[in-house]
């Protein structure tokens, strides 16, 4: 299996476009994901009964192969960029629920009795008290999530979108290794690059936590 | 929506779709056998490697940032890959589950390990245990539950992935899913999407079970498994 | 190759549905007094959709090719999937314009509706689309869909005509495409027409590695390929003759949004219609399989050639 490298050479347009559409999708994913689990999650810590419904629920969703999720919604939502994005944050709220969750969990009692003490509000609490708390936890989630999302992408290659996965299904039917190799490798890339960034914001976010390390 | 679902009810239901070489017993039977087999072969490099990582302490670094890596690869992309260097077999889907579930059971195992006791290692090496019998005797079943929480997360995934086989014209139940996407049958594909998800889900009862029952001391299911992760 | 950039993409994730229903409102209230004659417009820029084979996406960067020239603003978006998953996309608007083929697409909407003769076959699929969609003329180039064994297999068997399968039935393997199994021209034919059972179907590609690769192999007997596959004569497979005419004459149609049809749009495919001829596009297709060329840059080379671009 040899590389053509004028191909790459030719084609760093596409690559660029291709992978820009890649992680526009992956983050998008990432975002909605954690739009809808923050506040699910606040109420499955909070409400005992519902914790383990919702987090089985997530559990189950997880286990539907993601080719199925992504054809099941093309009556609502068509060939279009929304159906990659639905179904990948279908797959992001497993990870982004379970890690909220447990990041809530793992904020002391003493802490919010000592923000109540202090006469601050819940909903204030919960704001400036538990979820920087929790932050580190929930980066962990958002971290694999996004990892998570940059890989899983590709596979909307089979309803016509997929950035980078469309190189995939390019190299297939051409019986080319090139751009196949190409899309794996820069998939891989952007994970990386993906991951170490929010490496990097977590560790903006969360000033008290340098001085440990 | 609810059409869709009734539908599905007579899909699952009808005995013809349970007979010949199309039928859902088959496809059951293909899909067990696609995902057990990968599960096991994974289990064979990945148990031995993070019982050593975790003994030993050395390569961590590396294997956990592989581990990351392998997070990282597209199915579909390595699938495609090894078919193209090797030609029509099941070795791509094979390839592409293994890669999958090696990285959750390397990094189970070892926090499994790292996570006994220091006290409890010194303690049996100081009744002069050797350091194969510290890790048989001690390390190992303390690691457990967390290396069980591994190998169900693996299947999980590996059940849902293996999919994949029925893109290079293998069987098992993504043979619905994909024909279902080309005739545009949906209700071929939530049936598919559905058996699917059963199969993980009474497996892995079947593993917490079998957990539960064979090692009764170290029963809890430890929580602090790894986060459950999809390529594909 | 797609060419949507970043900011393009954030739009789209934001208001393809919107935009779509908006774009339909619109075309329908101006233009609610043309019926088919005219239509729409093609301002707005056109997004061409193509299925998952190599000639599709062909045909449909030749259309980009010759639109462009014309000063229509395209998008291609490649490779969306079989005809029972793009022509929904088609109706639902999010794409504009799909390279077809007659007797296809009329079977697709008419199972058994296939006359042979391409005129006939052109007035009964504007009978048959349904509203809001319209076929413009058809090219002088065609393809079937035809079914092929290795000349082994032939000899071995006997076979020479599709009748010849049904002295074989349960005997042989037949790959294929997983719609094909569900498609007139394709197991539910055969069956049907000839009488033919087949031990059974596999599911492959479109007359793609997966199915040539298996008819090789011998994994398959009995192949469901397009004519215009430079593979065939390469590898000396036979192809079946078909006396009772179950495949359909096969010229290459444009399928289009009625909201998006106008002048400058048919002109331009037209010109390109009258040109193409099915050799051409055979040689077409055989640089992108074969000798691993972008469609996208072989239609263009064609398209400047011939002065269509």
């Amino acid at each position: 299996m040899t590389i053509d490298w004028s191909w790459i050479g030719d084609h760093t347009d596409d690559l660029t476009s291709l992978t820009l559409s890649h992680l526009q999708a992956a983050m998008t994913a990432v975002f909605f994901g954690l739009l809808i689990s923050l506040p699910l999650a606040v109420v499955a810590h909070r409400v005992r009964p519902l914790r383990g419904f919702l987090l089985g629920l997530s559990n189950v969703l997880f286990t539907i192969p993601s080719i199925a999720i992504f054809v099941l919604l093309l009556p609502v939502s068509g060939l279009t960029r929304t159906t990659t994005v639905i179904g990948l944050t279908v797959y992001t709220l497993v990870v982004l629920l379970r890690n909220t969750v447990e990041g809530l969990d793992s904020v002391p009692a003493k802490t919010k009795e000592a923000a109540k003490a202090m006469g601050t509000r819940p909903l204030r609490t919960l704001l400036t008290v538990e979820l920087p708390l929790a932050l580190p936890v929930i980066m962990a989630g958002v971290r694999i999530a996004t990892v998570m999302s940059i890989s899983l992408v590709s596979v909307a290659t089979y309803i016509g979108d997929g950035g980078l996965g469309q190189l995939f299904t390019d190299g297939f039917q051409r019986d080319f290794p090139t751009p196949v190799i190409v899309g794996v490798v820069l998939t891989i890339l952007l994970a990386v690059v993906a991951d170490a960034l929010l490496v990097a914001l977590q560790y903006v976010l969360t000033p008290w936590r340098r001085r440990r390390a | 929506m609810f059409e869709l679902f009734k539908n599905l009810g007579t899909w699952l239901t009808s005995g013809s779709q349970w007979a010949g070489s199309d039928g859902i017993a088959h496809r059951l039977g293909e899909h067990l056998q696609y995902s057990l087999l990968a599960t096991l072969i994974a289990a064979a490099i990945g148990l031995p490697l993070g019982l050593l990582i975790g003994h030993t302490g050395k390569g961590a670094f590396v294997a956990i940032n592989l581990a990351s890596f392998g997070r990282a690869l597209p199915t579909v992309g390595l699938v495609v890959l090894v078919f193209l260097a090797g030609g029509l077999s099941m070795l791509p889907v094979y390839v592409a589950l293994v890669a999958l579930a090696v990285p959750a059971i390397v990094t189970n195992t070892y926090a499994g390990m790292t996570a006994v006791d220091p006290d409890v290692k010194d303690a049996a090496r100081g009744q002069g245990m050797r350091g194969h019998q510290v890790l048989f005797q001690v390390e190992l079943p303390l690691a457990l539950p967390l290396i069980m929480t591994g190998l169900r997360l693996a299947l999980i995934q590996v059940v849902a992935t293996a999919t994949i086989a029925a893109y290079v014209s293998f069987g098992g139940l993504g043979r619905y899913v994909f024909d279902g996407l080309a005739q545009r049958d949906l209700v071929q594909v939530l049936g598919g999407a559905v058996l699917v998800a059963v199969v993980a889900v009474v497996l892995d009862l079947l593993l917490s079970t079998l957990q539960r029952f064979l090692f009764l001391p170290h029963a809890r299911t430890d929580s602090r498994g790894g986060t459950p992760t999809r390529t594909a | 190759m797609n060419r949507r950039t970043l900011l393009g993409g954030l739009f789209a994730a934001a208001s393809v549905p919107a935009l779509a229903a908006c774009s339909g409102g619109i075309t329908s209230l101006n233009e609610s007094s043309g019926s088919t004659a005219g239509g729409g417009s093609s301002k707005g820029g056109i997004t061409i959709g193509t299925a998952n084979f190599t000639e599709n996406q062909v045909l449909g960067y030749l259309y980009a090719a010759v639109l462009q020239q014309a000063g229509v603003k395209v998008k291609v978006r490649p490779n969306l999937g079989t005809r029972e998953i793009v022509i929904p996309a088609l109706k639902a608007g999010d794409i504009d314009l799909l390279p077809e083929y007659q007797g296809a697409l009329l079977n697709y909407l008419a199972p058994k509706d296939a006359s042979a003769e391409p005129g006939t076959m052109q007035n009964a699929l504007t009978l048959a689309l349904p509203a809001g969609l319209q076929v413009l003329p058809y090219g002088q180039a065609a393809d079937s869909d035809c079914f092929v064994v290795t000349r082994a297999t032939a000899q071995k068997y006997g076979l020479t005509s599709l009748a010849d399968l049904a002295k074989q039935n349960g005997r042989l393997v037949i790959g294929a495409a997983p719609e094909v199994k569900k498609r007139r021209v394709g197991a539910v034919g055969l069956q049907e027409v000839y009488g033919v059972q087949f031990k059974e179907f596999k599911s492959l590609d479109s007359d793609g590695p997966l199915v040539k690769g298996a008819l090789k192999k011998g994994d398959v007997d009995v192949a469901n390929l397009f004519t215009t596959d430079t593979d065939i004569a390469a590898d000396d497979w036979v192809v079946l003759s078909d006396p009772k005419n179950l495949i359909p004459s096969q010229h290459i149609v444009p399928l289009i949004a009625d909201r998006k049809a106008d002048d400058t749009v048919r002109k331009a495919l037209a010109r390109l219609g009258n040109v193409l001829t099915t050799e051409q596009l055979t040689q077409l297709n055989s640089q992108v399989d074969n000798d691993k060329k972008d469609p996208e840059d072989v239609a263009a080379a064609y398209a400047k050639q011939h002065g269509l671009a």
